[in-house]
């Protein structure tokens, strides 16, 4: 991609054979970006008009206004899909960034099998959530599980059973979830740990600076770009997690276990409410532009700085 | 499927739509066919539905089954796909007031003449025949019929609490778990940990307490009988059912639990006629369990109805509307009904088929018995958790508060109450 860019930059206006010439790299681009932006931009609309609409089984025209949207938002279902999006996504990013952190760190250490470990660790990647789920929901069951397992080595009053425990049962998708996604930040930062100037770890090692003094003040400081990179990348994750939840807890036990998405789904293609499911999926599209919005904004300054430095 | 069916129909519309119709004039009539989708796909319901096309061959027909496994509403997302494309099925599994939902949003059959030609109408329940005629018109057939709150016991378990009689009212079963618990069974209730298991607790418990209060509050969404204290008592009975499950259930089936029921680890269980289709295909004898009627508090049966049915979509096609036809008097038919029973476990939609003879149980004559006892004592209501007594936006935001109720040990029934009504006024 960066490659087509770079010669497709050239001074001058561009001329007929020119354009001719390039013509496959724009249609290389273009084609692809205008369709997916307007089969994005299109189908949100979509959905936001007919969040607006009295449509149940099928989409039908009319307006109730806000209606769609106080009803949602008045469930049950959905403040507690809230407040476990809070939590989870909360609690999803930010210990998924310090176990990839710790594993990076560990793994930079320039250790023998680093190859192996890597792969080992980014392996849950390659695995689709609703295996990761579906596994999950054995090993976490009390009755077969690791529960089980305790007891039957002996330790009998051994207690784990967060799965069917509606107030802990939103961590168990957290274990899932950090299971399946360090890997990943794992693999960012050491690349950022890797491409840390090397001169400056001599000049800090010059200086005197123990290993924890020098990560804490020289290499941790140039990995907040990926950080970001990360954060952002998770919280649309999490915001957006659907199958995981339906093969690990499918919302339960009760609902105590719903996340958004689920909301959205079941309002559609449950309940045969297209109009209540569409204000569902527009109120998760705001959440997630809460995110978006501040990134880009953080980006934005970023760059206008950047001319400067 | 979707795609062969597509090209299929495209060929016989274009180049075909002017050949057929002389084609048929020479042959006397069109050759009938068939498009269906359900979920049925597998086990007992799999067999059946295909039994089903075997006779509708057996009869000149051509049938073209498309399953959708896994939840009714899967298969509807599909038959939603295919009336917004413009290409219903000719027949489609659908049932209860989603009959009359859905028969807004396409076109449908209007079988009237085919239905008084079998004379069908006066060997259904009154209930059951409302639910298929919307706007006083035929437009489904009822295909068969369970009730959701048979009461299944294991005979190891009654063995354990040395316990022989079937409990008639809610105090007997309390009285018969507890019994249970004392033999040194940990868990007298076999359940499954999903909402319709939820749903079926609190249905079976309320309609066993008091059907009239079923219906004002469920059926008709009465705002008093909601609020009244027969939903209290409800409430506090699946609490009573609640804490003698396994909690380590999850959010697994029933079927789970049946080894464990059969072996007499668990007593009992709350549960609609197909798990006798399900116990027997596990290999399990008829020996192994009893099959009563759901408690009731009155001594009497009560029956909450859960019934297949298709519906038949219109299609301009000649053959489609001859299958359609032959559909429908292969669905009214008593032979047809009886094989298809045998195969699930349920029972027939006619009142008027003899259950004595030879592939029935003791259950399923049981079942037909209650039916019959229920419907002369207005005593047959329409199953909630499935989906039989309100639309699926009703259904599902009551069977919210009934599924976090069971699990949720600190909300009382009194909460329970008013929550179900304000989940009810938020979902009209």
């Amino acid at each position: 991609m960066t490659d087509v860019v770079s010669t497709a930059t050239r001074p001058g206006r561009p001329t007929i054979s020119g354009v001719a010439r390039r013509l496959p790299e724009y249609l290389l681009i273009w084609v692809p970006l205008l369709l997916s932006a307007a089969h994005l931009i299109s189908f949100s609309l979509w959905t936001i008009w007919i969040s607006f609409t009295p449509s149940t089984l099928v989409p039908v025209s009319g307006w109730v206004g806000l209606r769609n949207y106080t009803a949602v938002l008045a469930t049950r279902n959905w403040q507690i899909a809230f407040n476990n999006l809070l939590l989870f996504g909360s609690a999803f990013v930010l210990l998924s960034l310090i176990t990839g952190l710790i594993l990076a760190i560990l793994l930079d250490q320039r250790i023998r099998g680093e190859n192996v470990l890597r792969s080992i660790f980014l392996y849950p990647l390659a695995v689709s959530f609703v295996v990761t789920g579906t596994v999950w929901s054995w090993l976490l069951n009390p009755g077969i599980g690791i529960e089980k397992l305790v007891h039957d080595l002996g330790w009998t009053s051994f207690h784990f059973d967060w799965l069917v425990n509606r107030d802990m049962a939103i961590w168990t998708i957290v274990i899932a979830v950090i299971w399946q996604s360090s890997g990943f930040a794992m693999a960012l930062f050491l690349a950022g740990l890797r491409s840390v100037d090397a001169d400056l770890i001599k000049a800090a090692q010059i200086d005197g600076a123990g290993p924890i003094r020098m990560y804490r003040r020289v290499i941790l400081p140039t990995l907040w770009p990926i950080t970001i990179a990360v954060v952002v990348i998770q919280l649309q994750f999490a915001i957006s997690t659907f199958d995981l939840v339906r093969a690990l807890t499918n919302g339960g036990p009760g609902i105590a276990t719903q996340l958004p998405a689920l909301v959205v789904y079941d309002l559609m293609f449950q309940r045969g409410l297209l109009g209540r499911g569409a204000a569902a999926a527009v109120l998760m599209l705001l959440i997630l532009l809460a995110v978006l919005l501040p990134y880009a904004a953080w980006r934005y300054f970023q760059r206008r700085r950047a001319p400067h430095a | 499927m979707p795609t062969t069916t597509t090209r299929r129909r495209l060929l016989a519309g274009s180049a075909a739509a002017l050949a057929l119709p002389a084609f048929a004039r020479a042959q006397g009539a069109v050759k009938p066919r068939l498009t269906v989708i359900s979920q049925w796909s597998a086990g007992s319901d799999g067999a059946a539905i295909t039994a089903l096309g075997k006779k509708f061959e057996e009869k000149g027909g051509v049938w073209q089954h498309s399953p959708v496994p896994g939840f009714t509403t899967e298969m509807m997302n599909k038959l939603r796909a295919q009336i917004i494309a413009g290409d219903p099925p000719a027949c489609s599994q659908l049932k209860g007031p989603e009959i009359a939902a859905w028969s807004k949003i396409a076109p449908t059959v209007n079988l009237d003449a085919v239905v008084a030609a079998a004379a069908y109408e006066k060997v259904v329940a009154p209930d059951l025949a409302r639910l298929h005629k919307p706007g006083g018109k035929w437009i489904a057939l009822p295909l068969q019929i369970y009730s959701t709150n048979m009461l299944f016991l294991s005979k190891r378990a009654m063995d354990k609490a040395k316990a022989d009689k079937i409990p008639v009212t809610w105090a007997d079963f309390n009285e018969l778990a507890e019994k249970m618990k004392a033999g040194g069974i940990i868990y007298p209730i076999a359940n499954g940990g999903t909402r319709p298991d939820d749903g079926q607790k609190f249905e079976a418990s309320l309609a066993g307490i008091s059907p009239t209060s079923y219906r004002a509050a469920i059926m008709n969404l009465d705002k008093k009988a909601l609020e009244g204290p027969e939903i209290k008592a409800a409430f506090a009975q699946v609490r009573k059912i609640a804490d003698w499950m396994d909690p380590n259930i999850g959010a697994q089936p029933y079927a789970t639990n049946l080894k464990r029921f059969v072996d007499g680890d668990m007593g009992m269980m709350i549960m609609g006629g197909w798990a006798q289709g399900v116990l027997r295909n596990a290999g399990f004898k008829f020996d192994d369990f009893i099959i009563a009627p759901g408690p009731s508090d009155n001594t009497k049966p009560v029956f909450l109805l859960n019934a297949d049915a298709f519906i038949f979509w219109q299609r301009k096609e000649p053959d489609l509307q001859a299958g359609q036809t032959l559909m429908a008097q292969l669905v009214m038919d008593p032979a047809i009904q009886t094989m298809y029973s045998q195969i699930t476990g349920s029972i027939p939609v006619r009142t008027d088929v003899d259950l004595s003879g030879e592939g029935w149980s003791d259950g399923q004559r049981r079942t037909a018995a209650a039916l019959k006892d229920a419907i002369a004592n207005n005593q047959a209501v329409l199953s909630l958790a499935h989906n039989m007594a309100q639309e699926n936006g009703l259904t599902a935001a009551m069977i919210d508060v009934i599924t976090e109720y069971v699990k949720n040990k600190t909300i009382t029934p009194e909460q329970a109450v008013t929550r179900l009504a304000e989940a009810v006024e938020g979902a009209r």
